[in-house]
This record gives C-alpha cells, sequence and structure tokens, in this order.
C-alpha cells in the first residue's frame, strides 16, 4: 500500500470512527437548514439511544443514493405515535430533515410524510398535557 | 401448643412493632409526591415560578475543568452508562420519571437511565464501609412537607449533565461545558410539592469540592403528567446499526 493510500485510508477510517459515535448530539447537523427528499423507506431502525431512519431517493436519472434521519428515543417516539412498525421498507415517504454540515447524505428528521398522509416528527419535545 | 404459640407472638410483636417504626419514620398525610412527572422549564405556558433556576456561575478545580474538557465533545464519551444522581434529577423536559414508594423508601426511575434512584427512608444512616456506585447510597427523611435527601458514595463515573439536561444551550450548539460529578460528591436536596401539588421543586445542593471551588444549589422543577409512561430505554452504542453508513450516505 502507498503511504498515500495508507494516509487516506486512515482518515477515511478516523471519519467512520467520529460519526460512529456520535449518536447523542445533533451537533453535527445545520439547524438552520432545512431539505426536503422523497424516497421509500430502506428501513427503520428502532434502537437506543436514536432510532434511524434510511430511505432510498432515486435522482430519476439511474442513481440511488441512501439517506439516514436521525431522530430521538423509542421512548419520545413512541410518546409521538410512533410505533416500530409505523415504516415499512418500500414505503413512500417524504422527509424534512435539518442536514449534515458536511454536506453528507443524512440529517437530523424534522417531519416525515406518510403515504396515508400522518405527519409524524422526530419525538422531542414531549406533546404538553391535553387539556 | 402453648410453647408453638408463644414464639409465634413474640415474633408477631416484634414485627408489628418493626412496621410500626418504619411507619412512624414517615408523617401521616404524606405529600403526595408519588407519580410520573417530566420537567416543566421546557413546556410553554409554565409559571415562571416553576422553572429550573440557572446554574450558577461555576468555577471549576483543575480536576474539574480538565474532566469537564474532556467530556465537552460533540460525541460525549460514556453516552449509554447510567446518570449520576445530579443528572438524574436535572429537571430535563425530555424524559418523565416516576416517583413510587417501596418497602423500604422511594424509588425514582428516570426514563434515559437503566438504573432507579433508591433513597431509603428507614432511618438508616450511610454505611460507613460504603463502595461506590452510579448513583451512591441514598437516605431520605420528611420534615414536615419537605423530603430531605443526602447522597454520598457515587463513583464519578456517571454520565455528566450535557447542555440538552442542563437545559444550558440550546440544540444548535450544545457545546456548553459538560458539567460533571466525582467521587467527591456530596447532594443534598429539599424536595416539596408546590403550585398546589400540581409541581414538585427539587431544591439541590452540590458540594464536589474535587470538581467545583464551592458548592452551589439549584432548583429544578417537574409538573405532574399522570397522561405519561415512564418506558423503557435499553442502550448500547455498539449494537447500533451502522452509523457510519448513515452519516456518510451510500451511493448504490
Amino acid at each position: 500500500m502507498s503511504p498515500l493510500r495508507r494516509v487516506l485510508l486512515s482518515l477515511a477510517m478516523l471519519g467512520v470512527a467520529s460519526s460512529a459515535s456520535a449518536h447523542h448530539s445533533f451537533a453535527m447537523f445545520d439547524l438552520d437548514k432545512e431539505v426536503t427528499l422523497e424516497g421509500v423507506v430502506k428501513k427503520l431502525d428502532w434502537s437506543n439511544p436514536h432510532v434511524w431512519l434510511a430511505i432510498s431517493v432515486a435522482d430519476g436519472k439511474g442513481a440511488v443514493t441512501e439517506w439516514s434521519f436521525e431522530m430521538g428515543t423509542t421512548g419520545m417516539l413512541t410518546r409521538a405515535g410512533w410505533k416500530s412498525s409505523t415504516l415499512k421498507p418500500n414505503d413512500q415517504v417524504k422527509v424534512v430533515a435539518n442536514p449534515l454540515k458536511n454536506g453528507g447524505a443524512s440529517g437530523r428528521l424534522v417531519t416525515v410524510t406518510l403515504l396515508d398522509g400522518r405527519v409524524l416528527g422526530p419525538g422531542s419535545p414531549v406533546p404538553p398535557q391535553a387539556p | 401448643m402453648v410453647t408453638r404459640g408463644l414464639p409465634c407472638l413474640v415474633h408477631g410483636i416484634v414485627a408489628m412493632l418493626a412496621v410500626g417504626a418504619a411507619v412512624a419514620a414517615e408523617p401521616e398525610g404524606q405529600p403526595n409526591i408519588w407519580g410520573v412527572w417530566i420537567g416543566s422549564s421546557g413546556f410553554p405556558n409554565v409559571d415562571a415560578r416553576y422553572r429550573n433556576t440557572p446554574w450558577p456561575a461555576l468555577e471549576f478545580t483543575a480536576w474539574g475543568a480538565a474532566e469537564s474538557k474532556r467530556l465537552t465533545t460533540p460525541e460525549t464519551p460514556d453516552q449509554c452508562m447510567p446518570y449520576g444522581p445530579m443528572a438524574h434529577m436535572s429537571g430535563t423536559s425530555l424524559f418523565p420519571l416516576e416517583i413510587a414508594k417501596t418497602t423500604k423508601g422511594i424509588v425514582v426511575m428516570f426514563e434515559p437511565s437503566p438504573l432507579p434512584r433508591r433513597i431509603f427512608t428507614d432511618g438508616r444512616a450511610h454505611p460507613d464501609d460504603l463502595d461506590q456506585t452510579w448513583l451512591g447510597h441514598s437516605i431520605g427523611h420528611w420534615e414536615g412537607d419537605t423530603l430531605v435527601v443526602d447522597t454520598v458514595g457515587t463513583n464519578g463515573h456517571g454520565r455528566p449533565l450535557n447542555g440538552y439536561l442542563a437545559g444550558s444551550v440550546n440544540s444548535k450548539t450544545d457545546f456548553s461545558p459538560r458539567l460533571p460529578v466525582s467521587d467527591q460528591l456530596h447532594m443534598v436536596e429539599r424536595i416539596r410539592l408546590v403550585g398546589g401539588g400540581e409541581f414538585l421543586e427539587d431544591e439541590i445542593t452540590v458540594t464536589d469540592l474535587k470538581t467545583y471551588t464551592r458548592p452551589f444549589t439549584v432548583k429544578h422543577y417537574w409538573q405532574r403528567r399522570p397522561d405519561l409512561d415512564v418506558l423503557e430505554y435499553f442502550c448500547i452504542d455498539e449494537t447500533r446499526p451502522p452509523a457510519a453508513e448513515a452519516h456518510t450516505g451510500s451511493t448504490q
């Protein structure tokens, strides 16, 4: 392996390690910016510390990009009306998200619109008590 | 029969006395602190009297400053560990907690922490040879309508109070100094109902001279929320599927 290739590989691994451990902060997302994406569900990863939604987004020219969106905890989402079965693979969805600052295909989920028209959020804040 | 019955009677009286002693440690008409609560500060239209007081200007010791700096990263290093007692009682509006009575005192279950916090109100003291634990050893007694809780014996490894839980930063930065506590923490709380019983106040005095140069006091508030359940939260970072893919995206 060439020295350059080795350096690039190391940098890539550092990037992976950094992003893999960044579950508890949303500092990596640009909360002043929103993107809207339409696609089909690849996976709803119903786990803690945070739930993730992966969708496949086609650009209409034959390329498909997988986007992933971070949400709250399973408990937060449960309180907000979610179930682990709310989204299934191949469900059509529209997602509004705060994208990554680094331009990667990921974001903090703001809303997701389901096929039946329901709009769900990321689980936070907790809804106020009904009057 | 007599020889068998007498010891039973004696045991019964001893047992009744023991129960009586335990009950006597708590006043009649004990305030109804039981049930599910959530930090009131994060909700609009909540009376300003029931919002967490700001954290005072805290002065770290050299150890505390180094520890806070170590923890002040977007990726708090100890993500899925239990909270220490200060974070357990942070008054956050993100997660509810539930307070319940047990045979030996009180238990406080805070949703995102895997450990219940046990407060013994059966008259015991802190043990002399206390082994350090995540939440430490808590003993409580009632002074009128106020539950006074004394906590020592933390191991100093609990998740620090980060910006979100402290309510000290907005979600756009989350880079405020983490508020760690050490294995020298001594926490005294005065817990009482306020607002006609719809709010819970916890006046928390933290003395941790390994971390902070002087003691400080904050007041945290929760709102009674019987409509909420404290749900299961189990967290192991390593089992989370590929965040690397998630964060970088992948083109098929």
